[in-house]
């Protein structure tokens, strides 16, 4: 079973959201359209799933091969799931679960129905809140019903648009480990999500498409988008927290060359990789995880940085802090307690670090090279 | 700028109605909120923070308490003798305004002579970035700048004690919102204001406090900075609220020297049983994920677990794992490991629990 779409635009009045876009999904592909608010992923993902349809012309979606570009949404059997919880207020949580069912086609008796319902009920821990109407639950399980519809559905095709944008940071935890187990159930199907969130999409997605002003600026299977991102708005969206970037000049002093960050920080640029840099003017991509207060390798860079600013996030600590003049961003994977003002030392991996051209704004090539 | 403090507050929202059995939406608050500092009140959706926040502004007279300014009994005061800022969920500001004649709104109604509005509005602009935009009619802003502009407006006056900010980033863009976050706390530093943020996300509270509140059923459950929280949880709902994933609780029973946890046993030294001085008895273990080691090597004294999800989460990786106890509900915990270690769904791995990282509840209480 595959989804193919070819050359679709969608505009709205004057506006053209998605540019140009061609994409095939396989069995088993579950696919996180990443983007920024205003990218075009909800739009991208509403004409996959047969809610818009792409402008006229030559844009087409296949499923299985067959066009169904002009077919309405209720024909395709697909399952959709919305940013807001959206469920029968008047019915029960089962009653909800079990809806799908009895308006499908393929009629179902009494005890199938039930067993199905309390088969999904059970993986999204929504047992114990069957007979509840969702304004009783919380809004996670208000999100989990909904899911939990979109599941129970005998369809093998299923979308989510940011389905837990509005969930708080504790209930996003949750249910993202949630729908991953749940997911990974059952890995028939194609299910195609679109979210802001670079977490998501790490944690959930087999394929990763970043839009970018309505084009796919990159499509990969998730550990080549995120070890190789090809641009500098996908290195720096796609990366939590987000990546730093900082310029540099290739110089040559007696017989070598360096990637010259300050006076001070000078990485040497061995013949390989000199081979691929013939410009003066790069930018330097550096994760926050390779940037600790903790030596990490021992060709660790340290430099002094100013704290400027903590913040703890979950069960880890990001460390803002100026080094000359750069502003950068390091990750500690512990709870930290630092001053702000305070000098301390930290610890830079320059094997870890990306070589962004400056003006196309491409990747060139990794420190440590491909893997 | 100045240091604000609840005294003895309670409120009850039914004492109007004259009912005999009171409800409290908030109940014995004490706490002090000192000059400049950045402070968070932290609780699910129904614990009693927003009553609290309506009685620090001024918008609710509490049932029984006082509150103070810089010593000051303000119990009686209105909002606007208050002089405290308020920021909220959705930007109010004026659309049909430009971005200075926002700022300068509050400044204009005090009478304010021109040229000291001009001075002070661009000050604010500064400090808030949005110099370049002074001229844009507000319709234009995103979200962020338009929650920026609602919080210069708080800021341009110059008795403003303190700025009170009631999830100020619901409507901010997730990646936005990490840095409209960065920049209130840069103003707060910058103009040493007393801020109190209102949010039921740990995630906000946390990044944005130096003082965090945790607030549960109208109560005061914990106050101290994250680490502290993070570090000494004193009950088994912080331990799980605070860090990412939650403190593992496993109910278990001690007996001498074992502690048996349904399904597996740990053996506790001498030295935690005295610190714990007890012998026998229903306790809870807490033990945070990135405290347990976890490896595919079987060891003495290690547990075995299932793997049932595997979370790559950029800096490592989080493992769900599963116990299967016949019969019992299954055990679940989860644990932090390297980004290197490889493990897959259905596979098997040893853990153990470092006795300096264990601690143990009773009633929900920490109790070591």
């Amino acid at each position: 079973m595959s989804i193919r779409i070819k050359n679709v635009n969608k505009s709205f009045g004057k506006h053209l959201v998605l540019d140009n876009i061609s994409l095939e999904f396989k069995d088993g592909d579950f696919v996180s359209f990443l983007a920024p608010t205003g990218s075009g992923k909800t739009t991208l993902l509403r004409v996959i799933a047969g809610l818009e349809k792409p402008d006229k012309g030559q844009g087409r979606v296949f499923y299985d091969d067959v066009d169904v570009t002009n077919i309405s949404v209720r024909e395709r059997n697909i399952a959709m799931v919305y940013q807001d919880f959206i469920n029968y207020p008047s019915m029960t949580v089962y009653e909800n679960i079990a809806s799908p069912l009895k308006v499908s086609k393929n009629k179902m008796s009494a005890k199938e129905i039930d067993k199905k319902v309390r088969e999904v009920a059970e993986l999204l821990s929504l047992s114990d809140m069957l007979k509840h109407y969702p304004s009783e639950t919380s809004g996670g399980q208000q999100q989990r019903i909904a899911i939990s519809r979109a599941l129970v559905k005998d369809t093998k095709y299923i979308f989510l648009d940011e389905p837990l944008a509005n969930l708080d940071y504790k209930l996003r935890e949750e249910l993202r480990g949630q729908l991953k187990e749940t997911f990974s159930y059952n890995k028939k199907g194609i299910i195609i999500y679109a979210t802001a969130d670079p977490l998501d999409a790490l944690i959930l997605s087999s394929h990763v498409g970043f839009l970018h002003h309505g084009k796919i600026l990159q499509y990969d299977i998730l550990d080549k988008i995120y070890n190789y991102p090809q641009y500098i708005e996908v290195a720096s969206y796609f990366s939590n927290p987000t990546m730093n970037f900082l310029e540099v000049n290739l110089v040559k002093e007696n017989n070598d060359y360096f990637l010259k960050v300050t006076e001070e920080i000078k990485i040497k640029v061995d013949n390989k990789l000199k081979d691929k840099l013939n410009k003066k003017e790069y930018l330097l991509g550096i994760r926050a995880q390779v940037i600790s207060p903790y030596r990490q390798t021992k060709n660790d860079i340290i430099i002094k940085g100013i704290i400027e600013l903590v913040e703890v996030v979950g069960s880890d600590t990001e460390l803002h802090f100026r080094y000359e003049d750069f502003h950068l961003l390091s990750l500690s994977q512990k709870i930290e307690n630092y001053q702000i003002g305070n000098t301390i030392d930290i610890f830079v991996d320059p094997s870890k670090f990306y070589i962004f051209d400056k003006d196309t704004k491409r990747l060139v090539c990794r420190m440590e090279g491909e893997k | 700028m100045a240091r604000i403090e609840l005294k003895d507050v309670s409120h009850s929202f039914e004492i109007a109605e004259g009912k005999e059995k009171l409800e409290w939406a908030v109940k014995d608050m004490n706490i002090a909120w000192e000059d400049g500092t950045a402070n968070a009140l932290l609780g699910p959706s129904g614990c009693g923070k927003t009553t609290m926040l309506n009685i620090i502004s001024g918008l609710l007279t509490p049932s029984e308490g006082k509150i103070y300014i810089d010593g000051k009994d303000v119990t009686e005061l209105s909002p606007q003798e208050r002089h405290i800022a308020q920021v909220f969920q959705f930007p109010v500001i004026y659309d049909s305004m430009n971005v200075y004649n926002n700022l300068a709104f509050p400044l204009v109604n005090a009478n304010f002579p021109k040229s000291k509005i001009k001075a002070k509005v661009e000050k604010v602009a500064e400090i808030l970035g949005l110099v370049d935009c002074l001229d844009f009619p507000s319709s234009k802003l995103n979200s962020a700048e338009k929650q920026k502009v609602s919080l210069g407006r708080g800021i341009v006056r110059d008795d403003t004690v303190g700025i009170l900010l009631d999830e100020p980033l619901t409507v901010i863009d997730p990646k936005m919102r990490g840095e409209l976050r960065r920049q209130l706390k840069i103003v707060q530093k910058e103009l040493n204001i007393t801020a109190i943020y209102v949010t039921h996300d740990q995630h906000e509270a946390l990044t944005f406090a130096e003082k965090v509140a945790i607030v549960k059923d109208g109560r005061l459950v914990q106050v101290g900075s994250p680490h502290d929280l993070y570090n000494d949880s004193a009950s088994v709902f912080v331990g799980y609220f605070i860090g990412s994933p939650g403190m593992n609780i496993l109910d278990g029973k001690l007996n001498e020297s074992t502690l048996n946890l349904n399904g597996f046993n740990i053996e506790l030294s001498k030295d935690f049983r005295k610190k714990i001085k007890s012998k026998i008895g229903e306790y809870q273990l807490g033990i945070r994920p990135e405290a347990i080691i976890t490896s595919r090597e079987k060891t003495t004294g290690t547990i075995p677990f299932e793997v049932a999800i595997v979370e790559n989460m950029g800096s490592y990786k989080i493992l769900t794992l599963i116990k299967n106890n016949k019969g019992d509900r299954n055990l679940r915990i989860k644990s932090r490991i390297d980004i290197h270690m490889s493990v897959s769904k259905g596979e098997t791995v040893y853990l153990k629990f470092p006795e300096e990282d264990i601690k143990i509840f009773k009633d929900n209480h920490r109790i070591y």
